[in-house]
C-alpha cells in the first residue's frame, strides 16, 4: 500500500469513528425534542411513527406550567442549585488551594479520605440526615437539600480545584510574596483571575450535581411546592401511563441550563485536568 | 521583626506549620463531620430494629436485618445482576470513551464544536436520560423497536422492558450513554500531557502505530485510566436512580441491583435498619475491591497518592 492511500485510508475510518459518536449523542436527543413537539394522539399512533411531527404542537411546554407547576419546580431548583454552588465553590477554592500549594503532615490520608467518601452508598448518609433533619423540623426545607448536595459534590470539586491551582506556576505567588502580600491576598488578588477558567468549571460541576439529583430530593421533600424538577417529573411517571409528550418537554427545559453552561465551560475543563496530569 | 508582631508572637515556624490546615482544615473537618457521623449512625442502625413508623421499638436486633438480608429469595439474582450492571456498564464507557478520546487526540476543523456535542452527555441527568431511554424503549409506541423493524432485524416489536434481561441490557446502555464522556474527558486530558518528544523518538527508530500505543501511551496514561476505572465502577455500583426510572427494578426484579432493591423494598417502607445493612455490605465490597484494585495495578507507585 502507498504512504498516501494509507493516509486516505486512516483519514476515512477517523471520520466514520467521529460520526458514530457524534449520531450516538445527538439521535437520542432529537427524539427528546422531536417527542415534545408532538400531539398527543401522535405520539401514541401505533399505526405510524413519525419521525418530524405531522402537527407542531406547543402544547406540551404550555401544560407544564400550567397545570404541572413547572414554574414553581423551577424555582425550587434554582434556589437549591446555586447556593450549593456558590458555596462548594468557595470551599473548593480553600481546600484545593491547600491541597496544591502545601506539604502537610496527613496530606495522604487527606486525599485518601476523599475517595473513601466516594465509596459511601449515599444512604447511608441519608438516612442519618433524615432522623437528624427530622428533629430539627428541617424536612421539607431548602436547607436539607442545600446540606446534602453540599457535602456530596464537595469532595469531587476540591480535588478538581487542587489539579486546576496545581497548573499556575508557583513562581506567579512567589514574587507577590516578596511584594510583602500575605497569603491571603495573594489568593484573591493574584491568583484568582487566572484560575477564573478552573472556577467556572468546578462551578458548573456542582452545579450539574445538584441540578440533577433525584434520590434525596424524594426523601427530603415531601410536598409538592417544595419540590425540584427532577421530584416534579418522577411525580408524573405513572406505572402504565405515561404522558410521554409533557414527560420529554419537561427533560428537555431540564437539561438545558446545564447543557448550555457545560458547552462554554467544556473546554477549560481538559484543559485544566491536562496541567493536572503534567504534574502528577 | 515588624512582621512576627502582626501576626500575635507566633513565630514563622510555627506558622508556616498550621498554615496549610488553615486552608484544608474547615473543609476536611466539615466532611468529616457530615460523612463521619451519618456514616457511624447508620452503621449502628444496621444492627438494630429501626422502622420509622415503629419509633418506640428501636433496639438491637441480634443481626436481624442482616440475616434477612443474606436470606432474601432475591438475594442471589441481586447479586448476579449487580455485577452484570456493573462491569457491562464499566467496559462499555470504558472502551467507547477511550476510542473517543483518541478521535479526539489529533486537531481538525471544527473540533471545538464536535467536542462540546459529544461530551454532552456528561451534563445530562440520569432521570431525564432514564426517562428517554424508557420511552425510546417503550413497547408499543417506542423508535426503537419501530427502527429495527424497518431496517428487518425483527419482525415484531420487542416488549424491551418486561422482558427478564432485555430490561437490565437497556438500563445499561442508557448508563453507558451517560458516561463515555466522562472517561473520554479525563482520557483526552491525559493525552494530551504526553510529551511529544518522546513519539518523534519512537518514530526514529520506526515503531508502528500500535506499539507506540502500547509502549509509550498506555503507561503514560495509566494513571488517568486506574482512576477513572475505580471512581465510576464506584459510582455505579452505587447508584440505582436509572433503575428506580427506567424500569422500577423490572420485570420481577430482574433488572434490580442491590442498592435499587434497598431503596425499592426497605427505605421506601422506612426500615431504616434493613436499608442500612444493604449500605453496610455496599460499603465492605467496595472497600475490598478497591483495595485489591489499587494494589494490583499498582496505583501507589503510578500515580501522587
Amino acid at each position: 500500500m502507498s504512504r498516501k492511500t494509507k493516509k486516505r485510508l486512516t483519514g476515512a475510518l477517523r471520520f466514520v469513528i467521529l460520526a458514530f459518536y457524534l449520531l450516538l449523542v445527538i439521535l437520542p436527543i432529537y427524539w427528546m425534542v422531536v417527542t415534545s413537539f408532538k400531539t398527543n394522539a401522535e405520539i401514541i399512533n401505533t399505526q405510524a411513527i413519525t419521525y418530524w411531527p405531522k402537527e407542531f404542537t406547543l402544547e406540551n411546554y404550555k401544560g407544564l406550567f400550567q397545570t404541572m407547576h413547572y414554574g414553581t419546580y423551577l424555582k425550587n431548583s434554582l434556589i437549591v442549585t446555586l447556593s450549593t454552588a456558590v458555596v462548594v465553590t468557595f470551599l473548593s477554592i480553600y481546600g484545593g488551594y491547600g491541597m496544591a500549594r502545601f506539604k502537610f503532615k496527613g496530606k495522604t490520608a487527606a486525599l485518601l479520605f476523599f475517595l473513601i467518601t466516594q465509596m459511601i452508598p449515599s444512604i447511608l448518609v441519608i438516612i442519618p440526615l433524615y432522623v437528624m433533619f427530622a428533629k430539627l423540623n428541617l424536612i421539607d426545607t431548602y436547607v436539607s437539600l442545600f446540606v446534602f448536595y453540599t457535602i456530596t459534590n464537595l469532595p469531587f470539586c476540591a480535588i478538581t480545584m487542587r489539579s486546576f491551582f496545581e497548573r499556575i506556576p508557583y513562581a506567579l505567588e512567589e514574587s507577590a510574596f516578596v511584594d510583602g502580600c500575605s497569603r491571603g491576598q495573594t489568593l484573591w488578588k493574584i491568583v484568582m483571575p487566572v484560575m477564573f477558567p478552573g472556577i467556572v468549571a468546578v462551578f458548573v460541576f456542582a452545579f450539574i450535581g445538584a441540578w440533577n439529583e433525584l434520590i434525596a430530593g424524594t426523601i427530603f421533600l415531601n410536598t409538592q411546592k417544595m419540590w425540584t424538577i427532577p421530584i416534579g417529573l418522577k411525580a408524573l411517571v405513572g406505572k402504565y401511563n405515561v404522558d410521554w409528550g409533557s414527560m420529554m418537554a419537561g427533560g428537555v427545559l431540564a437539561l438545558l441550563p446545564t447543557a448550555i453552561m457545560f458547552i462554554f465551560v467544556q473546554k477549560y475543563i481538559v484543559e485544566g485536568l491536562t496541567a493536572g496530569a503534567v504534574k502528577g | 521583626m515588624k512582621k512576627k508582631a502582626k501576626h500575635g508572637g507566633m513565630s514563622l515556624k510555627t506558622r508556616r506549620m498550621i498554615q496549610p490546615y488553615f486552608y484544608i482544615g474547615p473543609v476536611l473537618l466539615l466532611l468529616v463531620l457530615m460523612f463521619g457521623y451519618p456514616l457511624i449512625d447508620s452503621i449502628i442502625m444496621s444492627f438494630q430494629s429501626y422502622k420509622l413508623s415503629k419509633p418506640n421499638d428501636i433496639a438491637w436486633n441480634d443481626f436481624q436485618n442482616y440475616v434477612k438480608m443474606f436470606a432474601d429469595k432475591n438475594f442471589l439474582l441481586l447479586v448476579k445482576n449487580s455485577l452484570v450492571y456493573v462491569i457491562a456498564s464499566v467496559a462499555g464507557q470504558f472502551l467507547l470513551g477511550l476510542g473517543l478520546a483518541l478521535a479526539l487526540n489529533t486537531k481538525f476543523k471544527g473540533r471545538g464544536i464536535y467536542q462540546s456535542i459529544v461530551f454532552l452527555p456528561w451534563a445530562f441527568s440520569a432521570f431525564v436520560v432514564g426517562l428517554l431511554f424508557r420511552w425510546s424503549f417503550n413497547g408499543e409506541y417506542g423508535v426503537i423497536n419501530d427502527l429495527l423493524q424497518k431496517l428487518g432485524i425483527i419482525d415484531k416489536g420487542i416488549s424491551w422492558l418486561g422482558t427478564p434481561g432485555l430490561s437490565l441490557a437497556v438500563v445499561t446502555m442508557a448508563m453507558i450513554w451517560i458516561g463515555i464522556p466522562f472517561f473520554a474527558i479525563n482520557i483526552l486530558a491525559a493525552l494530551q500531557s504526553v510529551p511529544a518528544e518522546i513519539y518523534e523518538a519512537a518514530d526514529m527508530d520506526g515503531c508502528g502505530t500500535i506499539r507506540k500505543f502500547f509502549s509509550l501511551t498506555v503507561p503514560y496514561i495509566k494513571p488517568t485510566i486506574i482512576m477513572t476505572l475505580l471512581l465510576r465502577t464506584i459510582w455505579i455500583f452505587n447508584s440505582f436512580d436509572l433503575i428506580v426510572i427506567v424500569t422500577e427494578g423490572g420485570p420481577a426484579n430482574y433488572s434490580q441491583t442491590l442498592p435499587s432493591y434497598m431503596y425499592s423494598q426497605a427505605f421506601s417502607s422506612y426500615d431504616f435498619g434493613l436499608a442500612g445493612a444493604f449500605g453496610v455490605l455496599l460499603m465492605v465490597v467496595l472497600s475490598v475491591y478497591a483495595l485489591i484494585f489499587l494494589k494490583v495495578t499498582q496505583y501507589d507507585k503510578a500515580g501522587d497518592f
